[in-house]
Parts: C-alpha cells; structure tokens; sequence
C-alpha cells in the first residue's frame, strides 16, 4: 500500500510538471530550440579560417628589396601587402587610422649586414585592443621572420655553393640550398577516431549545455513558482516528504529532458555529429548530466525568494557555463583553482565525457563520470537539507 | 489520541521579530464539531490556523493537534487532516480536475478510490461542469471552491479551511455551509476562519479574536448572553411608557428604550422575568401589547464583546501588532 501511494504521488508529480510544460510549450522551445538555431548560424557562419591581416611593408630605399606588393604575396600566408611604401610615416599613419592592420618595416641593408655577422630586426606594428589578435600577429611575426630567415640562408647557400664550385669543389653541392636553410618541415597526421568539422565538434558541447540549462531552468522555476505561490504548505501538510518532492521533480523533468535529449542527438546526427562510441554509455553520461543539472536547478530554487532571482540564478550558471566548462576556452588553460570552480560545474564533465563517447568512441577519464555523480548526490543532498528546513523553520 | 480535544491550545502566544500575532490563547476544539474562528482582518486567524496545521510553531505555550505536535505530524496523521489557505495556491495551468487531482494523488489516493472522490467532491462544490477549464480561467469564487475541493477529497477526520467563503455568493455560501454541517454530522471536525461575524450561528463554538487576543470561545447562543449580560426581551406597549419608570425589578439588570412604545429589558431568565415586566408595564398605565425575545445581530453581539474585551485589556490602546503578520508566508 505505501508503495503504491509512493508510486502514485510520484506519477502526480510527473503528470503535473508534464501537463504543465505542454501547456506552456514556448518556454520549452526557446529553451531547446535557441541554443540549436545560433549554433546552427555559428556552424553555417563560421569558417575557423582568419582573414589575412592588411599589411603595408615599408622597404626603405636602400634595401635593394622589390617595392612590387606582388612580391610578397607568399612571404607569409597569413598577410596580405597591400601596399609598399618607402616611409614609415605614413604607413603608421594608416594603421593608427585603423585602415590597414600591419605595417612591417624591412631593416636596411639586411645582407649587409647579414654579410657582417649581425643580426637584422624586422619590425611589425599592429594596432589592436584584441589579446587574440595580437597573439595572432605575434605568430605571423615570427612566421615572416622565419620565411625571410629560410631565403636569406638559401640565398647565402645558393653563394656558397657556386663558390665551392668556383674552388673546385662540386662536392658541397650535394646538399641543396633549400635543405640547408630548412632542414626539417612538420607533416601533421591526426590518429583521432573523427575528424568533425566545426559543428560536429561542438555538438556535443551545445548537447550538453543544453541539457544542463533546461534542466535547470525548469526545475528551478517550478519549485521557486510553488515555493512562492503558497503549495509548498499544502506539500508540507499533506504526507509527502521533502524527499518524495524533490524525486518527483527529478523524475518529472528528468523524463521530459531524456525525451529532448533523444530529439536532440537525432538531430546532431542528421547534422553529421558521429557516436562512434556505446549508445547505453552516452545514455548514462546525459542521465548523470541530468540529475546533477536538477540538483543544481533544486538547490537554485531553494535559495531564491522569487522567480526573477531563479532566472538571475540560472543565467549565471549559463554565464559560467560558457566559459569555465570547456565549451569554448580549453579548462586546462585555466589556473588550478579556476580549473576546481570549473569542476563544479556539471556541464564541464558533461561535456568531457560527451566528447569522449561521441567523438572518441570511449571514455578517457571516467573519474569525470564519479565527479558527476558525486555533484549530483552533493546537490540533491544539500537541495533536501535546505528545503527541509525551508518547511520546518517556521 | 485525546478523542475529545480534536486541537488543543494551550496558553499560545505567537511573535513576528516582537510582533505578537496571536496572544496567550487557549482554546480547545472537540472532536465532531465546527469551530469557526472569527475576527477582522489582521486579527490573528490564519495565525491560529497556521499554528495548528504546524505551519507555525508557537514562540510559547503548547498545541496539540489530533494528539501530537503539528510540527511533527506523523504521516499517517498528516492524511487525516485537510487545509484550505487563504490564498488561490493551485496551479493556473491544470484544469479542475487536474489540481484536484493532483492534491488527491498528494494523500495518497490510489487511482479508483481518487477518480470517485474526485467527481465527488467537484459536484459538491459546483465545478463538475468546468472540470475540463484551467483554474487561471475561473472566476474569484470558483478558485475559493475549487481550493475547498481539494481540502475536501482525501475526506480528512479534521478539516482546517481558511476563510472558505470569502468572495462566494450568498446562495453558494448557504450550500458550502450545508455541506460542512453535514461533513460535521459525519464526525468530522472543522476549524473554520471567517470575517463573516453572520456565519458565526453556522458554528458549533465561536472563537472571537481582535488583536490576536481570544476575546469569547462559546456557543453561538452562549456568546449572545456574554455580550448583552442575559437574556433580552423586546416590549412593546399600547402608549407611549417611559421605560424608566419600571427600572429596579428584581432579576431585570439593564432597561434600554428603543422608542415610544417599546424598549429592550435585559434580563437574568426571559421565561422568569416576562411576568414581572408585563405587570409592571400594567401598574405604570399601559397594556403590553407585545413581548418577544430579542435576539440580537451577531455583528452587535461582536461590537460587544470587542469593546468590552478592549476596555478591560492592560494595554488598551497600544497598538503593537501590524496587520496579517501570520498570513502564509509567501516562501516556505
């Protein structure tokens, strides 16, 4: 018989949240949908590839170097000259006005001095208030130096050699000037499992947050609207327990996020999003997802006094959700204690272990499916303390 | 459990940060009888009904409700009790039916059991017809009965309803009514809040309280006597009479004239005084044309006991209470 009331008031629960959610259906879609649609424009949008920077290359004349901009169309790929010019002057002048987005200045005299033993600096100025921008010319700087450093070699090479030759010794010509000034070139093979594209790599990611933000959202407003509207003192009154409540919950939304989750993987896999790995083991990380997102939509509802701070709350969650759980920045970029905030969130193992099962086809780390666990035992526990008190402390 | 004391109060005062909301109270409820707690808005009503449903906890004195502390109802005991709030606390979004429903399912009612209570107690409060309507699209008086369905279909032994009336058209109210009397007449016991002072007659015992302070606790009938000091007999006369003239009767406390021809007598025992009256109205000239007992308004019989209760409290005319203090919080 207690059974049968537990079950029965469990099924209360999970009639009444999904007749609810039915019958507000446009707050449920924003939630899937609108993630899916700017994700769906950044993957359609968004290239991976940088524009070449504009640059103007200052040669003073007494270089000897060619002032024909078409010359150094491969210096380096990432530049594109569109102007020579003689001065600095008025290059500096362009890129203060922000028309042009490099100005190189070629040293003088560079074989000369190359011819003298010393060194030559290459000069690039750039005028921007982007860290990554920046961190983008510094490597193309160094890309430039090192094109100009391989030709000016293979051209002291090439003398070298037709010296020898005039000496009587063809022998040193066996090893070509290009060899000598670039002895070794990279060649990248990628042994992942996929090789997504921009989408499917993101896929999982979007999955997952997604999954945690409604999740949350729902969760959280449905407990704050009854915590404010006064049904938590008929909760309180009737023979439910705080635990029966907050299981309702769980299994209310977890049933109805199971369900989207199900509509969203088919979706990703219709946009090229593989599962190379174990569809129970995918099953089980979004589960895990999905209980530790409602103990964190809980214990949201349990501490705000209204509806408007749950919404502040969830979308502070969101917020950090964007940037400390890998979705976008690496977590290991962080600085160690960052890194532990970001572990708290459940997203960042969900997207991890998303990744792996998607992407990889098997998990490298489970000790972040037992973090997820652990989150989400840690959250339900401290949401049932709370809300205990919330209905005794009178 | 004490069958007899259904709810027991015992000297309970409730504060708010120094507010006192309900005021050294003592009260108790028997088994199988209606209670109606009655009072003006912020009089500490719902204070005293929160205190019983454990919603509150009293800052002293002691509560008892069906045998134990409302703050630690067993679950067993939580089944036997049904509460309506004040307040429209049901979800906007699910028909009737659905909240009902719902709240059924809260008490545990399995399926059969709940569809059957469900139809029930919907027909009762005159929803069965919008049963399929979302509660957000009921009129006032149609969310107040249908938060009375839902307190009312787990079929509690003790029902707490928190102003059930409120907003309700007479003839609805006649028939909720009815119907509590026959939830009563069932062996149910009903505390009952209201700001109707009419509906006191509808109650087995009264619990008048003003300023959170328990002003009467007694039968309708008990209540009336308290406040005019016995019984009171309307005399009316063939002529003019200056009712002074029969002042100093034995057993006649208080003569008030109402007009030429008629005055009220108040009196130890009508059936006793009555012939005394008659012929003292005879020895100062005039015949009695009629005598009937006076039965007077309880919103008088209020007025009353209200002002006699303030002439006589230590701090009369000190106003430390703000108004609806214990009204449900809003967070739990």
């Amino acid at each position: 018989m207690l059974a049968l009331q537990f079950l029965t008031r469990q099924l209360a629960f999970v009639g009444k949240e999904l007749v609810e959610v039915v019958r507000r259906p446009g707050a449920v879609l924003s939630l899937v949908i609108g993630p899916f649609l700017i994700m769906a424009l950044f993957g359609s949008g968004y290239t991976g590839i940088r524009p070449p920077l504009r640059t103007i290359l200052v040669v003073p004349p007494d270089t000897g170097l060619s002032t024909d901009a078409a010359t150094y169309r491969d210096v380096a790929p990432g530049l594109d000259i569109v102007d020579v010019v003689p001065a600095a002057d008025a290059a500096e002048a362009r890129l203060r006005a922000r028309t042009v987005d490099v100005v190189v200045i070629a040293p003088t005299d560079l074989t000369g001095r190359f011819a003298a033993g010393q060194q030559s600096t290459i000069e690039v100025r750039i005028n921007t208030a982007d860290p990554v921008g920046q961190a983008h010319a510094g490597f193309l700087a160094a890309q430039l130096a090192n094109e100009v450093n391989e030709r000016l070699i293979e051209t002291a090479a090439a003398e070298g050699g037709e010296y020898a030759l005039s000496a009587g010794r063809p022998e040193a010509l066996r090893i070509p000037a290009r060899v000598i000034a670039a002895p070794t070139r990279s060649e990248l093979v990628n042994v992942a499992p996929s090789e997504p594209g921009v989408v499917s790599y993101f896929g999982p990611a979007v999955l997952a947050l997604v999954l945690q933000h409604l999740a949350v959202t729902l969760v959280s407003l449905s407990l704050v609207r009854e915590r404010t509207s006064g049904i938590i003192e008929l909760f309180r009154i009737s023979p439910i327990s705080t635990v029966e409540v907050i299981l309702g919950k769980v299994l209310a939304f977890g049933l109805l996020a199971a369900a989207i989750a199900v509509g969203t993987l088919a979706l990703l896999g219709e946009l090229g999003v593989p599962t190379l790995g174990d569809p129970v083991h995918l099953a089980g990380v979004l589960g895990l997802l999905l209980v530790a997102s409602l103990g964190l939509g809980t214990l949201i509802a349990v501490v705000s006094d209204s509806e408007r701070q749950a919404v502040q709350l969830s979308l502070l969650v969101l917020l950090a959700s964007v940037f400390f759980s890998g979705f976008v920045l690496n977590v290991d970029e962080f600085q160690p204690e960052v890194r532990g905030v970001a572990y708290l969130l459940p997203v960042t193992h969900g997207i991890r272990l998303a990744q792996d099962v998607m992407l990889h086809g098997w998990i490298n780390a489970p000790w972040h499916a037992a973090a997820l666990a652990g989150i989400a035992a840690g959250l339900l526990f401290a949401s049932w303390v709370l809300l205990r008190r919330g209905m005794t402390r009178l | 459990m004490d069958t007899h004391g259904a709810v027991i109060f015992e000297a309970v005062t409730r504060r708010f940060n120094g507010t006192v909301a309900v005021s050294d109270m003592s009260l108790h409820v028997d088994a199988g009888t209606i209670v109606g707690i009655i009072g003006p808005s912020g009089a500490g009503k719902t204070t005293a009904v929160r205190l019983m449903t454990g919603g509150l906890g009293p800052s002293s004195g002691r509560v008892r409700v069906l045998g134990e502390d409302p703050r630690s109802f067993r679950r067993r005991t939580r089944e036997r009790i049904g509460y309506m709030p004040q307040q429209f606390t049901l979800y906007p979004d699910l028909t009737s039916g659905e909240n009902v429903d719902f709240v059924a399912s809260l008490f545990g009612l399995l399926w059969r059991r709940r569809r059957r209570r469900v139809r029930d107690v919907l027909r009762l409060v005159d929803l069965w017809d919008v049963r399929g309507r979302r509660a957000a699209a009921l009129s006032g008086g149609m969310q107040r009965r249908l938060e009375l369905a839902s307190a009312l279909v787990h079929d509690p032994a003790l029902l707490f309803l928190d102003e059930p009336t409120a907003g309700v058209d007479p003839l609805l109210r006649a028939r909720i009514w009815d119907e509590l009397h026959r939830i009563r007449d069932a062996g149910r016991t009903l505390v009952v809040t209201t700001q109707y002072v009419t509906e006191a007659e509808e109650c087995d015992r009264v619990a008048l309280v003003a300023d959170g302070r328990l002003v009467a606790f007694a039968a309708p009938d008990d209540l009336r006597r308290t406040a005019v000091g016995g019984d009171v007999i309307e005399v009316r006369t063939n002529v003019p009479l200056d009712a002074a003239r029969i002042a100093g009767l034995d057993g006649v406390r208080e003569i008030r004239q109402t007009g030429p021809r008629t005055f009220l007598a108040t009196v130890d025992d009508a059936g006793a005084a009555t012939p005394d009256v008659v012929d003292a109205v005879d020895a100062a000239g005039a015949e009695t044309v009629s005598v009937r007992e006076y039965r007077p308004s309880f919103d008088e019989v209020f007025a009353a006991l209200v002002a006699r209760a303030a002439a006589n409290a230590p701090d009369a005319g000190e106003g430390d209470r703000a108004r609806d203090p214990g009204a449900p919080a809003r967070a739990a």
